[in-house]
């Protein structure tokens, strides 16, 4: 009984759902570069790896510049870069794109303790302190609103900013010429050359936002949540992005509304102290939901055709 | 005759060497890729490459050591790594055979883990001969019950195993800190771990465990223990399965082709799942070893500890096969082990590994190497669309309606 009137109580808190739209945020970055990835045709499971390189250079750049925004930007630029190598690797050496994913993970989980000993000569478990995080953007009169300014308009800049990404992802891929070539590309590449469209460039373009968005939400992970960079900070959410994806079979709303239910899933874990439920039990539901919607929902889940299927020109 | 034999000569090394050296040369290129990026990582960031090296074999093989550290002891570190490696190796090279990818090694450890934790905790009053026999079986069942789930949901509902893997790895890792983080399991009074298991669930060290002078040392400081003989076993158990048996056919027949091996009267969805239940009784027996042998009581140090997934990289490394995988296992042990030693000795992060790890991955994955001539035996992944099930599946039963024809006309 403690558990409903618990989960009540937490329901009537603003705070609750602002921190479920701050994390829906956090996943919805990489989720929508998974899908942009994924609609192109290159399978992508790296955004866990680039998210984190993406943190760690956040935090790196924060301190050696003191800017913020430049933060942001090698973030995303740092992402991006991961993102080309998985890009070169699995477009133009056409390796398993799965492989290519793992090693992009395992390289960023190595690569970031390295240099944080290198740089900050910490033993490996040191945690690096951000000196500056990135703005909340309290909206005048809307802010004040009670409830729903503290839910909708208090928000972290990053919040609004990835509620921009999903509308531009939205009208790219379903209402601009370069969203269908996109998406033929990963439907049917050889038909998409034949008509004229360069499949690599596509690919590699495709690949690469991936990289920069996951890098963006390492960003808001370490400068905006954090504020801190931790070794392996990103806890597994870049698989939380990658299971959104799926959960939303592959489409930007889709993607959006599993990150809401994710989201939420983590506000209710932070508040869990009051809560008398096991929080590791709870922890599971993200993993356990998409493994149900896999199994019964979506049935034969429905990737785009020619998804993780490397293109050589003139193949069948 | 004479003429013959000079003229096979000339040919230089016999064809067996050179067969050897053409399956050897995209592992060893890769790795050595992988060490010379390696080295320039380390040196571009002020580091001393040769002297990070030199810690590294020191602290993998016992070789080189300048520091006196004693060699033994460096060797007995990396037979620790070495028994799970191989073992959660084969049980991603077994699903590959079968153009399946196993990610989910890391979560089938844990629950293997799990399941042999739970009855060497509960049963302390049994005699070892039957205790120790009985952990290791059960962990074998909880990895596989594990892999099954994701073997059954890809036969049945066409769920992408590598993404089920994904998932599972994750609710395993949360079901591990449930059960001993104020859990069930959890020893009381104590932190984040489970009680010990009874001694009677333990696995012998390879030297005897007690305060007397080995090598230098006393006893108690070697950690090496004959695990490594069930994990060698599980290896030629593997081999044997693999080429001498008509599962391990069937296996590799739905690796090479699912449509074929179904023209071919192999039942693919049976297989698939057989075949997972197998990994992942593989990897839950690693699981159940480095329980009996090593941590005693289940930590939450299995979230950090990577032999899941080091398993793909020892997998892709060994070519799928019993000896590469051996071989890999012993490459990647003395990595983890040097690992700490090039820390402690030469200032150099031990992640340098898993730098080196992923950078090998990613030369055998894009076959780089692949101006030599040389081509990987491919995992065999048969990319699957329900289109092209449902047409194999009219096809074959076409197939199978003309073949019952033709034997009314032959009868």
């Amino acid at each position: 009984m403690n558990f409903f009137t618990d989960i009540f109580r937490l329901l009537g808190t603003p705070d609750l759902w602002h921190a479920s739209l701050q994390y829906a945020a956090l996943l919805l970055l990489p989720a929508l570069g998974g899908v942009i990835s994924e609609r192109a045709g290159v399978v992508n499971i790296a955004m866990e790896g680039m998210m984190l390189t993406g943190a760690f250079f956040a935090v790196a750049v924060d301190l050696a510049a003191h800017n913020v925004w430049l933060a942001v930007l090698a973030s995303m630029v740092a992402g991006g870069l991961m993102a080309l190598i998985h890009a070169v690797v699995s477009i133009r050496y056409r390796a398993d794109q799965i492989v290519s994913g793992v090693a992009i993970n395992i390289f960023a989980a190595g690569i970031t303790v390295f240099l944080v000993n290198r740089l900050y000569g910490l033993a490996d478990v040191g945690q690096v302190a951000a000196r500056d995080s990135l703005p909340n953007w309290n909206i005048p009169l809307l802010g004040a609103i009670p409830f729903l300014g503290r839910v909708f308009f208090q928000q972290n800049i990053m919040v609004y900013i990835a509620l921009l990404v999903l509308l531009g992802t939205q009208v790219l891929l379903f209402r601009t010429r370069l969203g269908l070539r996109l998406r033929s590309v990963g439907e049917h590449p050889q038909a998409a050359d034949t008509a004229g469209i360069n499949v690599y460039v596509l690919r590699y373009g495709a690949v690469v936002t991936c990289g920069l968005l996951s890098g963006l939400a390492g960003a808001f992970l370490a400068i905006g949540i954090a504020n801190t960079f931790v070794p392996g900070m990103t806890d597994g959410r870049g698989y939380i992005a990658l299971a959104a994806m799926i959960f939303g079979k592959w489409t930007p709303i889709g993607a959006f509304i599993a990150t809401l239910i994710f989201g939420f899933g983590q506000a209710v874990y932070d508040a869990n102290s009051s809560i008398h439920v096991s929080q590791y039990l709870l922890s599971m539901t993200p993993y356990l939901l998409t493994l149900i919607v896999l199994a019964a929902v979506v049935r034969r889940s429905s990737p785009p055709a020619a998804d993780g299927i490397p293109y050589i020109p003139g193949a069948e | 005759m004479a003429a013959a034999a000079k003229s096979s000569a000339r040919q230089g090394p016999p064809k067996i060497l050179r067969r050897a050296g053409r399956a050897l040369a995209v592992p060893l290129g890769s790795v050595l890729l992988a060490f010379v990026v390696g080295a320039i990582l380390v040196a571009v960031t002020g580091g001393d490459p040769f002297k990070a090296y030199q810690a590294l074999i020191c602290g993998g093989f016992g070789l080189f050591c300048f520091g006196g550290e004693p060699s033994v002891l460096q060797l007995s570190n990396t037979l620790v790594f070495l028994a799970p490696l191989i073992m959660a190796g084969i049980a991603v090279a077994l699903p590959f055979r079968a153009g399946m990818f196993n990610i989910g090694a890391e979560g089938q450890l844990i629950m293997g883990a799990i399941a042999a934790a739970t009855v060497g905790i509960h049963l302390t009053g049994w005699p070892p001969w039957a205790l120790l026999p009985l952990v290791l079986l059960c962990g074998a069942a909880g990895g596989a019950l594990w892999a099954g789930i994701v073997g059954v949901l890809k036969a049945t509902t066409g769920a992408h195993e590598v993404v089920t893997t994904i998932m599972l790895n994750f609710v395993a890792q949360w079901f591990l800190r449930f059960l001993i983080i104020g859990g069930p399991l959890q020893l009381p009074g104590g932190s984040s771990k489970s009680s010990p298991i009874a001694s009677s669930a333990q696995l012998a060290t390879l030297i005897p465990h007690d305060n007397r002078i080995v090598f230098g040392l006393p006893g108690t400081v070697y950690r090496a223990h004959t695990g490594l003989f069930i994990a060698l076993a599980a290896a030629a158990l593997f081999a044997f399965l693999l080429w001498r048996t008509s599962l391990g056919y069937e296996i590799r027949a739905v690796g090479q082709s699912q449509r074929a091996a179904r023209y071919a009267g192999i039942s693919v969805r049976r297989t698939l799942i057989v075949t997972m239940l197998i990994a992942g009784a593989f990897a839950g027996l690693a699981g159940a070893v480095q329980i009996a042998a090593v941590d005693h009581n289940l930590t939450d140090q299995y979230f950090s500890d990577t032999t899941g997934f080091d398993a793909i990289a020892v997998a892709l490394l060994g070519l799928n096969s019993a000896v590469g995988i051996i071989l890999a296992a012993i490459l990647f042990g003395a990595l983890h082990a040097g690992g700490s030693v090039m820390q402690s000795d030469a200032g150099v992060s031990g992640n340098l590994v898993y730098v080196l790890q992923a950078l090998i991955l990613f030369s055998i994955a894009a076959n780089f190497l692949r101006s030599f001539k040389l081509r990987l035996p491919s995992p065999g992944r048969v990319p699957s669309t329900p289109a092209a099930d449902a047409v194999a599946e009219v096809v074959a039963h076409e197939a199978e309606t003309e073949l019952r024809a033709d034997d009314k006309d032959t009868a």
